[in-house]
């Protein structure tokens, strides 16, 4: 996909930029950072991330396994040992308890990963070694624009503070 | 973005305005280190490799000859190993501390400790956990404790303390390791494209390919938030847990219910403890004194002191309690702790966890490194005493005084504690080689908001 790649070299001038270019309607935007940085998250309008969804269901999911785990293991050899119940449920919480922690943080790793797209072979086209060192990228995309939009793009990109603009493919 | 947020950034790095780093500076001092090593890191590699090799060799002759080979007897059937398991266990805490509960309470400062914390971390639980196999005796029998599907329908007891310990410990360095290598993933990312060849390829593949795009941020930012607000009460459950490996029994001098928080507050202690030991000698080997402040010193030592408080405080508690429960039993067991056979481990433990960190209330303590290093050492050593006067002194001296016995630890236990520590270190070692001891992306996360503000005004 062809379309203007700019960089940045400070965070306010990308915000300033997403800003600027959002509301001339460019939405498609993909913009590389090398710091986290909720700004830019909020610059672009993106959402609370679905990871908390698969956190949650991983919590579920450990602690109704470590209940299953205990609790049928002992009622499939029910011998009673240190006077205490067959099902001795203040002991098996704290299994409960690890295993819920333990499924809510892998299945938040697992979603992390398939929300990302990750592990990728390739990395975009558009991005630049930089990316992961100094510098903040904008990637607008251009296609089927005509020659004054791109000149129109451009001046804007380059007016908010761009240090480099180039055309990527 | 907040002003308060840029200026505490400004304040974390400490360096005068003029002289702020730049995101490319901090990407190549932090990375500076991952170069081929000189003759010193050899030699000491080496050193580490030899001890591991000695201890490697003792615990083969422990499997071959038997427990006879460990000091530990009837009834002391504990000692060195499970000691020196608790110690691992809880020098692991700090890097938890650091990492989860500092990123909640919004502690600007550990963004440069929180790394080298994290591996700590990792590498003591690997330490750790070697001991309760080492101390099984029959180590390939370990297997009992994993909830396998035996035809026999034998399932591990699940009201057993040393079962919920796996399931802790077990649990604890999977999600550690998760937090850890989620937060290297961008740093690699950095690396991939600093190197060309091999490594580029290395890098490139632990990477997973991370691009920093600010979609992939935003999921990645989540769940370092998630994995902050999980790891803390894991943090937390896993000594309290370890702590119930005693507390459960009816043991005299262990069967108390200040042990969980008593634990805790120790592990914390001892593993802050360790990171100072530790960050000193590697600001200095690195060259990381624009990153590694004396502000963080100054806080870490805080830390220190107020554990310190804490634990001084169970100690003088644990004997209030026994006193009030008028346990005749009991205060004959707590009795011969401070004044009997094993009184020289508890007056050192005491000296060094509740007399030496006492120096932390001067600022000159805290602000000179050689001094902190030394308070350190002392509170390292220290901790292993507290395990062992806890563990050893209570079983030495249960209900019965036909029953009473010494334990003094043997050769192998001796070289498989001094074993721990060079397997410990060696880890570290490797680590610090190959991946960077500071997070890049965290500070220089602080640096472009420290910017932004500088180019504000």
């Amino acid at each position: 996909m062809s379309g203007i790649l700019a960089q940045y070299d400070s965070l306010g001038a990308t915000r300033q930029a997403i800003e600027r270019l959002r509301s001339e309607g460019h939405e498609q935007l993909d913009v590389f950072t090398p710091v986290m940085s909720p700004e830019l998250e909020e610059a672009l309008g993106i959402e609370s991330s679905p990871v908390r969804r698969w956190a949650l269901i991983g919590g579920i999911t450990g602690f109704v396994t470590a209940l299953a785990l205990t609790s049928l293991t002992a009622l499939a050899y029910p011998i009673v040992t240190q006077g205490k119940p067959i099902v001795s449920l203040p002991a098996f919480f704290i299994i409960m308890f690890e295993m819920t922690i333990l499924f809510s943080g892998l299945f938040g790793f697992a979603g992390v990963l398939f929300h990302t797209r990750k592990p990728a072979r390739r990395l975009s086209p558009h991005y630049r070694p930089a990316f992961s060192n100094d510098r903040f990228g904008i990637f607008v995309p251009a296609v089927g624009a005509t020659e004054a939009d791109r000149v129109a793009i451009e001046r804007l990109l380059r007016e908010s503070g761009a240090v480099e603009v180039e055309v990527s493919e | 973005m907040t002003t308060d947020r840029a200026a505490m950034a400004t304040a974390e790095i400490e360096v005068p305005r003029e002289s702020l780093p730049t995101l490319a500076d901090a990407n190549r001092d932090i990375s500076r280190p991952i170069s081929p090593p000189r003759w010193r890191y050899w030699l000491v590699l080496g050193i580490c490799a030899a001890l591991i090799l000695a201890a490697a060799v003792a615990w083969t002759i422990q499997i071959r000859r038997g427990m006879g080979m460990a000091g530990i007897n009837n009834p002391v059937n504990w000692g060195v190993y499970i000691v020196t398991f608790v110690f691992w266990v809880g020098i692991a805490h700090s890097g938890t501390l650091i990492s989860a509960v500092l990123y909640l309470f919004r502690s600007g400062w550990r963004t440069t400790i929180n790394r080298a914390a994290e591996a700590m971390t990792i590498f003591a639980v690997m330490t750790a956990g070697l001991f309760p196999l080492i101390h099984l005796g029959r180590v390939w029998y370990f297997y009992y404790l994993v909830p396998y599907p035996s035809t026999r329908l034998l399932w591990p007891n699940f009201r057993s303390p040393l079962v919920w310990d796996m399931f802790a410990i077990g649990t604890y360095f999977t999600i550690s390791l998760v937090f850890w290598y989620l937060g290297l993933i961008p740093d690699l990312a950095s690396l991939r494209d600093k190197f060309t060849g091999v490594k580029k390829k290395l890098y490139g593949a632990f990477s997973l390919g991370w691009q920093g795009t600010v979609r992939d941020w935003s999921h990645y930012r989540r769940l370092y938030l998630y994995l902050a607000g999980i790891a803390t009460p894991l943090v937390l459950s896993v000594h309290s847990v370890v702590s119930w490996d005693f507390a459960v029994g009816i043991v005299p001098g262990w069967h108390s219910t200040i042990f969980a928080p008593y634990f805790v507050a120790g592990a914390i202690f001892s593993g802050i403890a360790m990171v100072i030991t530790i960050m000193i000698p590697l600001r200095w080997a690195f060259g990381l004194e624009k990153y590694l402040t004396k502000y963080h010193f100054d806080n870490m030592a805080k830390l220190l002191l107020v554990t310190s408080l804490i634990v001084g405080y169970a100690y003088a508690m644990e004997y209030f309690l026994t006193w009030y429960s008028a346990d005749p039993i009991e205060q004959e067991s707590f009795r011969w702790r401070a004044t009997g056979y094993y009184a020289g481990p508890f007056w050192i433990m005491m000296f060094c966890n509740v007399v030496v960190p006492m120096s932390l209330w001067f600022k000159r303590t805290r602000n000179s490194l050689a001094a902190l290093f030394v308070v350190t050492i002392f509170v390292n050593v220290g901790m292993w005493y507290e395990r062992f006067v806890i563990v050893v002194t209570s079983i030495a001296h249960e209900f019965e005084p036909g029953g009473w016995h010494v334990y003094t630890p043997s050769l192998t236990e001796i070289t498989i504690l001094v074993g721990s520590f060079a397997w410990f270190f060696f880890w570290f070692l490797l680590f610090s080689k190959t991946l960077p001891v500071i997070s890049i992306a965290e500070v220089k996360e602080h640096l472009a908001h420290a910017h932004e503000h500088e180019h504000r005004e």
